[in-house]
């Protein structure tokens, strides 16, 4: 029976979207689990509809809420109720929030998570996590959300971390053309999908299967092997979020139970370890699958080194048998560095520190006599602020404004300060492609032009990519040399090739006319190279006239081994820039100096 | 042509010289209950051609210009507060919320400029145009024409926001007829405006009844799209990605617009050429379909791409018997 009606809801997801089976098994397991989840992907994927599917299918009938840039709490936790209480000789007003519909659903649905001001997510997610309002529970099963792909030029603020952690479940939704799913495009096309597939298990089913998922019984070497894997997890997060322990110590043993309970098994066994795969679309985003298999293969194997009791062993055998035991230990070093290394890894200690300080300096010249946000009519809720005029109430607190209006409220009621990025700013990024910026160097160039273009795109600054030798050349996107096109300048930054001889002077001239065609304010050259002008005038001379005529601030990054050429250092401190020169040390590894800044 | 629809061409061709495939495409949008998003300089004729074709039938309509501090309650309607005494104690209840007006009770609206208005203030747009749902109410809407100009630094825009440019599943260029050098165009614009007897606001009188596009729709619905032509569409979308390399970083091809909308889309082109049974040749609406999902230089390539994917689909049955 519980055997029929899994497949049974499966079927319906199936009747209802074709292919994304990851997210259909992430779906499955969250209702099946009492989890939450998030389902990720661009737009017109079928996010919304999976999960409406799943949600009907398992006979609920969901608070469906599409989150938008004005989303508050109030809208989402229930109106406000003001009650008049006499006090004294006088009278008193309380002001209560009541629940609303949210509050007493068992499944929600959140359209959009990414698109709500952060302010207002903050609080309901945190509700909907600890499933308790006010100090009582909420009847809440799993709340399914959806959003799309993270892009650094999002006008909303990405979601908190902490906010994501609360969906246990995350699954990534590629589109079928982009990943080449033929068969799937070809079946969409013949229109064979049903539009609203109705309950196919009753809410007495869905309790039934929760509760057996419950209790379905994990021996222990399964869960030796499962913190096992979760630790060899954590290690190749080094770096990102921290797994954390709610999610990862709980919420994930329901969901391997529901793995369980999905294969029809009466317990859970290895193979289910392999729910985890659904656990982290965000929190993992660069493992891949193979990556995954190979290290759920690996986990709970007797060698494992680190392992708690065999790590104590280890450390027991130092003391002990001396050599013998260094030697574990140094092997259980090696092994571990030689993964962090492989590709796809976050690889720590590889000049990163170094292009940080770089890029955490030049961001602060972006910045500098420049307000990240600006006070905009049009822009997200950041806080609260008194009403300045009338045209404000609209958007007054609700409440207060009656307050107000009846005279019972001293003070104007509060409005939104709404606040937008600015849109402001134009950097020319320089990048020498000279056959010596090889290897490390060239890799070492790549992530100071794609760190800058996260910072620049941080604040909606227009950047322009020119790669140069003797002879410099523009990139454009559509037409325009400046442009805010962020992923194909990263796309570029990653894709250089090394050749020629080195001139300064082409590439600062090309950069300089486009800044001459235009007015603007904040306007920065990053000049990135390792050689010595051989070509054109190697002082400059008449470049950085212009650019102090045009008000252009010039930063030069130089790498290599020999002596820095002072001409950049001079043309830095001419135009106001900052001057950097990145040595290579022997033993691999890079040391940055930066030589003061200009006047 | 649909003699309701074949009305309001006329209409249009009346009010505006040239931007044959604009008008097609405006058609073709209104058929399917499609959004249009048309994109061009200032005066080209945009609004005016949004504007005429939506004043022309007799739907209801809503016109909104955004700006810069565009408000979701100009949108949507007036944000009203309700407060309501408690049942029992003193006191009141008070509850803000949104009376339908706008893009909530139109049938066909148009939004002119849509990217002056800030992304953030339109993501609410998403859900609606999308749905045609507000909160867990249907909302009357057909279709969406959306009018913009290029994204230019001398412009004070910004560009859609990619999930709401999606929502838009037809997009066309619309070119001055000056700057793209249509001497024939431009000399009927020159005359017509020469003789001085044009009206600068016209009357518009409804030649298209709602029944006009109910029925329409009903009847494009039934019509039949052979499997030749969806082998046609999918080998055009996978060269897109295989061969030009459209991915999701630099492309919007999206499941749902070119998997499902399109569909419809070609059945709207066979519908109102009156035919039963799409043909190869539909596949050119992937024309106006692609126009700002792929980057310009593979969109230039489109209608090629089109033409041989037609041209040896077409000759593969000729083949064979």
């Amino acid at each position: 029976m519980t055997e029929k009606a899994i497949s049974a809801l499966a079927a319906a997801l199936d009747r209802a979207l074709v292919g994304q089976e990851d997210a259909k098994t992430g779906v499955l397991l969250a209702l099946l689990a009492r989890e939450h989840a998030y389902l990720e992907g661009p737009p017109g994927v079928g996010k919304s509809r999976l999960a409406e599917a799943g949600v009907h299918a398992a006979s609920g009938s969901p608070i469906q809420l599409a989150l938008h840039r004005d989303t508050r709490l109030q809208d989402l936790v229930g109106p406000v109720q003001l009650r008049r209480e006499p006090y004294g000789e006088g009278q008193r007003l309380r002001h209560q929030t009541l629940p609303g519909p949210l509050l007493g659903a068992e499944l929600v649905l959140l359209d959009d998570l990414d698109r709500a001001p952060a302010q207002a997510l903050g609080p309901l997610l945190r509700i909907l996590g600890e499933r308790c309002w006010q100090g009582q529970a909420l009847p809440l099963e799993s709340v399914i959300a959806t959003g799309g792909p993270e892009r650094i030029d999002a006008y909303a603020d990405p979601l908190e971390p902490g906010s994501l952690d609360r969906f246990a479940i995350q699954v990534r939704m590629p589109g079928l053309l982009y990943a080449q799913r033929w068969d799937c495009a070809r079946v969409l096309l013949e229109g064979r999908v049903e539009l609203s597939p109705g309950p196919v298990i009753d809410l007495c089913t869905r309790r039934r299967l929760q509760e057996q998922a419950r209790r379905l019984p994990m021996p222990r070497s399964v869960q030796r092997a499962y913190v096992d894997l979760v630790l060899r997890l954590q290690r190749f997060a080094a770096g990102g979020m921290p797994l954390s322990d709610r999610t990862f110590g709980r919420a994930a043993l329901r969901v391997l139970r529901a793995h369980a309970l999905l294969r029809g098994a009466s317990r859970v066994e290895r193979t289910d370890l392999r729910a985890l795969r659904y656990m982290l679309g965000r929190r993992l985003p660069d493992l891949t699958r193979d990556q995954f298999e190979e290290l759920l293969a690996e986990a709970g194997r007797p060698a494992a080194p680190w392992l708690g009791p065999s790590a104590a062993a280890a450390g027991a055998a130092w003391g002990a048998a001396g050599a013998a035991g260094a030697e574990a230990i140094r092997a259980r070093a090696g092994r571990v560095r030689s993964w962090e290394l492989q590709p796809g890894a976050r690889a720590p200690g590889m000049d990163e520190a170094q292009v940080e300080r770089v890029l955490r300096a030049l961001e602060g010249r972006f910045e500098r006599g420049y307000a990240g946000l600006e006070e905009d009519p049009g822009g997200s809720p950041r806080s609260y602020r008194t009403l300045r005029g009338l045209d404000e109430v609209f958007d007054a607190d609700p409440v207060e404004l009656i307050g107000y209006l009846d005279g019972t409220r001293p003070g104007l009621p509060r409005s939104f300060r709404r606040e937008r990025r600015r849109a402001g700013g134009q950097v020319a990024l320089l990048r020498d492609v000279s056959a010596s910026m090889e290897g490390r160097l060239g890799r070492w160039a790549g992530r100071v032009v794609a760190g800058l273009v996260r910072a620049g795109a941080r604040r909606r600054m227009r950047i322009g990519y020119v790669e140069f030798n003797h002879d410099a050349r523009r990139f454009h996107a559509g037409g325009r040399f400046f442009h805010r096109r962020y992923t194909s300048l990263l796309e570029l930054a990653a894709s250089s090739r090394a050749a020629g001889r080195t001139s300064y002077q082409a590439p600062l001239q090309v950069a300089l006319n486009e800044f001459r065609a235009r007015a603007g304010r904040n306007r920065h050259i990053v000049l990135l190279t390792d050689g010595v002008p051989v070509l054109g005038d190697p002082e400059v001379r008449r470049e950085r006239t212009l650019a102090r005529r045009l008000g252009v601030q010039v930063h030069t990054v130089f790498l290599g081994l020999g002596e820095h050429p002072p001409v950049l250092d001079a043309i830095a401190r001419e135009t106001g820039g900052l001057c950097f020169v990145g040595q290579p040390r022997p033993g691999g590894g890079l040391r940055v100096l930066g030589l003061g800044e200009g006047t | 042509m649909n003699a309701g629809l074949e009305g309001l061409r006329k209409v249009l061709d009346e009010h505006v010289v040239g931007h044959e495939e604009v008008k097609q495409a405006l058609l073709l949008g209104l058929a399917c209950r499609e959004h249009i998003y048309l994109e061009g300089p200032p005066g080209s004729a945009k609004t005016r051609m949004a504007e005429v074709v939506a004043r022309s039938s007799s739907l209801s309509f809503f016109f909104y210009q955004l700006h810069r501090d565009t408000r979701l309650a100009e949108l949507l309607g007036d944000v009203v507060l309700e407060r309501r005494p408690l049942a029992e104690g003193e006191g009141e209840r008070i509850h803000q919320r949104i009376e339908p007006g706008g893009i909530l009770t139109a049938e066909i609206c148009v939004l002119d400029d849509i990217s002056r208005a800030p992304g953030e203030a339109l993501n609410v747009l998403l859900r609606i145009l999308n749905e045609r749902k507000f909160g867990a109410d249907s909302i009357p809407l057909l279709s969406a024409i959306a009018t913009s100009n290029p994204m230019r630094d001398e412009y004070y825009n910004e560009p859609l926001d990619p999930a709401n440019l999606d929502r838009f599943a037809l997009q066309l260029r619309v070119p001055g007829l000056i700057q793209s050098g249509a001497k024939e165009e431009a000399r009927a614009l020159v005359s017509r405006f020469a003789a001085g007897t044009v009206v600068e606001q016209p009357e518009l009188r409804a030649v298209a009844s709602r029944r006009t596009f109910d029925d329409l729709y009903a009847t494009l619905r039934r019509v039949q799209v052979p499997s030749e032509v969806k082998e046609g569409l999918l080998e055009i979308l996978q060269v897109l990605v295989v061969e030009y390399g459209c991915n999701e970083t630099n492309s919007l091809l999206t499941d749902r617009s070119f998997l499902v909308k399109a569909v419809k889309l070609l059945q709207g082109r066979a519908a109102l050429a009156g035919r039963e049974r799409v043909e190869l040749a539909d596949l050119d609406v992937l024309r106006w379909m692609t126009t700002f999902r792929v980057a310009e230089e593979v969109h230039e390539k489109v209608p090629e791409l089109i033409a041989r994917v037609v041209g040896s689909a077409g000759a593969r049955p000729a083949r064979d018997s």
